[in-house]
């Protein structure tokens, strides 16, 4: 699904240059559910974001579902972004203004679908997570664990092949966080790739490889007895 | 297009959106209203007066102390004025076009008629009036010298032949033919042939219901031992003529006072300055309004990026292109200018309409509106285009920053 090899992020500034990531390499396969942790300032958020071309890399290699990302365009990077991947954010970033409905249908209007076609998968996306009877409330009106079980219909309504999470529950209760992951766990379960970031041990056991990043390199990995198998998990140790 | 979504997401931020519709509203309707009445005074300011107004000048001549003949001084003047290199014509005046000062009367069709047929300006010149003046003769022919009588300002009598304009011929005579016919002054009972018709002069007054009405009557009226005469140069030496002739007739005369020596291009813009000042405060108005508007939509546009930066960048991460963001905050500006200027529509007619109440104003022209519209539009997507811009080049890795 995502492969990455000797990728650099560097930083730079009039006075210094920061290695955000440094000789990084990793490889996902699809269906996986993949948690990358570390401490803070480590480079994981910015693992996150050139993962899912928020941002542009330095060097290195990136393919994401086979398409070699470097020298893309803006707007090819959009597109890719738009129909590939699918982001759940710590702060859920659903907009206040549009209801639930409007929010998941966000996405989804930049894929220029069909009107039909968007509200048949605005509510479908709704109904997975639990949510279709409240399309017309607004963000506020919701708990915070709606409000990220809104932003996940959000990221599943457009299919994407990979769903990226940065912190998914860390402005959650332990109940509502529980109950995200359960959703996340099972959203995997039904084939979807996820990589999520967080800094939390925990919900790292659950997934099913674990990738720790100190300093923008990938330091270890784990993986479940089951998951022993994925020959493609590799780890680049700085020279 | 999100027409739907931004429309819905706008309703929950009510008060800028009424604030900056009701601004367009308003610079709309006064904006339509003030450049229509810049129009009209433009339109008013720049009507012909028929007759030549680059090359002529007027002045007078006040004569003082027992024995000065106001009669036999005119007629020196005039031959003295006519021998001046530089000089086409001159000729005794009592008013010319736009100076806001002059003679009116009654003419009718019968002699002693209850109603008058029409109103008329009057202007007393000689055989040299029409080249003078500049007047351009259409029909007939001009007075002879032997036509030309001295009167006074107390003399009550018809001349026996009278040059009309074309609008006061057509007046009197819808049917055409006015050459030849017979016409009544001031309610009288003695006939006077109309023996010349010219295309155009203006009455003085610049707010007369008969502007276009002026009767040339071939006579020498003095006001006491005062004479205003007008003279016309040759084309660009009117103003060295103005010189010589003041020097001259000093000379011609010391015990004179030569006054009021004026161009008539001076007399229009005395005349019509109010008119000029009107244009120049409403242009004013009109261009303020428009900037302040301009600034609000860039006010509130800006407002509303440094509000929605977060909300930039997710959509971004959600796959908007910067395109994408540039033609939402532009079509989020064109909702809130639409209903501003439907609002503003009916206002500038509700204000034109009150303007025709109180003011007697004419009716707006439809057109005025729908050309706000375009304007407007074009004015508010200008607005918004820099805090649009700035909203695209939000990166989409803010998504993912802790604010």
């Amino acid at each position: 699904m995502l492969s990455m090899n000797h990728l650099q992020k560097v930083y730079r500034t009039h006075l210094i240059e920061t290695h955000a990531l440094r000789d990084f390499s990793i490889h996902v396969d699809e269906g996986e559910f993949v948690a990358v942790t570390g401490p803070s300032g480590s480079g994981k958020t910015t693992f996150l974001n050139i993962c899912g071309l928020l941002e542009e890399f330095s060097g290195g290699e990136y393919q994401l579902d086979g398409v070699d990302v470097r020298g893309l365009g803006d707007n090819a990077r959009s597109r890719l972004r738009n129909e590939k991947i699918g982001f759940i954010f710590q702060s859920f970033n659903l907009i206040p203004d549009l209801n639930l409905f409007d929010n998941v249908d966000v996405p989804l209007r930049y894929r220029r679908f069909a009107a039909a076609e968007r509200k048949r998968r605005i509510e479908d996306a709704l109904a997975r997570v639990g949510l279709a009877s409240r399309m017309k409330h607004y963000p506020s009106e919701l708990s915070g664990g709606q409000q990220q079980r809104v932003a996940i219909a959000r990221a599943l309504a457009g299919s994407p092949r990979l769903l990226l999470a940065d912190e998914p529950t860390g402005n959650l209760d332990s109940l509502m966080a529980r109950g995200v992951m359960e959703l996340l766990e099972e959203i995997n379960r039904q084939g979807t790739t996820i990589v999520m970031v967080t800094h939390d041990p925990e919900l790292a056991a659950r997934a099913q490889r674990n990738v720790h990043v100190i300093d923008g390199q990938v330091t270890d990995f784990s993986a479940e007895p089951d998951l022993g198998q994925h020959p493609a998990v590799t780890t680049a140790m700085p020279a | 297009m999100e027409f739907r979504p931004i429309l819905s997401a706008l309703m929950r931020n009510k008060v800028s959106m009424v604030l900056i519709g009701l601004q367009v509203a308003l610079t709309l309707a006064i904006v339509c209203n003030a450049l229509f009445i810049i129009s009209e005074r433009l339109d008013r300011m720049h009507r012909p007066s028929g007759m030549n107004e680059t090359d002529t000048f007027v002045f007078n001549s006040t004569g003082f102390g027992q024995g000065y003949d106001v009669r036999s001084v005119q007629q020196a003047d005039l031959q003295l004025l006519r021998s001046l290199p530089g000089v086409v014509d001159a000729t005794s005046v009592i008013s010319v076009p736009m100076s806001q000062s002059g003679w009116s009367t009654s003419v009718n069709l019968q002699p002693n008629q209850a109603t008058a047929t029409a109103d008329t300006a009057l202007y007393m010149v000689d055989s040299h009036g029409l080249s003078t003046y500049g007047l351009k003769l259409v029909e007939g022919r001009n007075f002879t010298p032997a036509e030309i009588g001295f009167r006074t300002v107390n003399d009550r009598a018809a001349p026996p032949s009278v040059i009309l304009t074309r609008a006061l011929a057509d007046r009197l005579f819808p049917q055409g033919g006015a050459l030849g016919k017979q016409v009544y002054y001031d309610n009288g009972s003695t006939p006077t042939t109309i023996i010349g018709i010219v295309e155009r002069m203006q009455t003085p007054w610049l707010d007369s219901d008969y502007i276009e009405n002026s009767s040339l009557m071939p006579a020498y009226l003095p006001y006491g031992n005062t004479t205003p005469y007008l003279v016309r140069a040759e084309p660009g030496r009117r103003d060295e003529v103005m010189k010589e002739v003041e020097q001259r007739m000093i000379q011609a005369n010391p015990s004179r006072v030569i006054g009021r020596m004026r161009s008539i291009e001076q007399v229009r813009a005395v005349s019509y300055a109010g008119d000029r000042a009107m244009a120049i405060i409403l242009g004013a108005v009109i261009f303020a309004l428009l900037a302040i508007t301009a600034l609000g939509i860039v006010g509130m546009a800006s407002f509303w990026v440094a509000q929605r930066t977060r909300q930039i960048g997710t959509r971004r991460a959600l796959g908007a292109t910067r395109f994408d963001i540039l033609r939402y905050f532009h079509t989020e500006n064109f909702i809130i200018t639409t209903l501003g200027l439907l609002l503003g529509g009916v206002l500038a007619y509700a204000l034109s309409l009150w303007l025709m109440q109180q003011y007697q104003a004419p009716r707006l022209p439809w057109y005025y509106v729908p050309v706000g519209f375009v304007c407007l539009w074009a004015l508010g997507q200008l607005a918004v285009l820099g805090p649009a811009l700035r909203a695209s080049r939000v990166p989409p890795a803010l998504a993912t920053r802790s604010v």
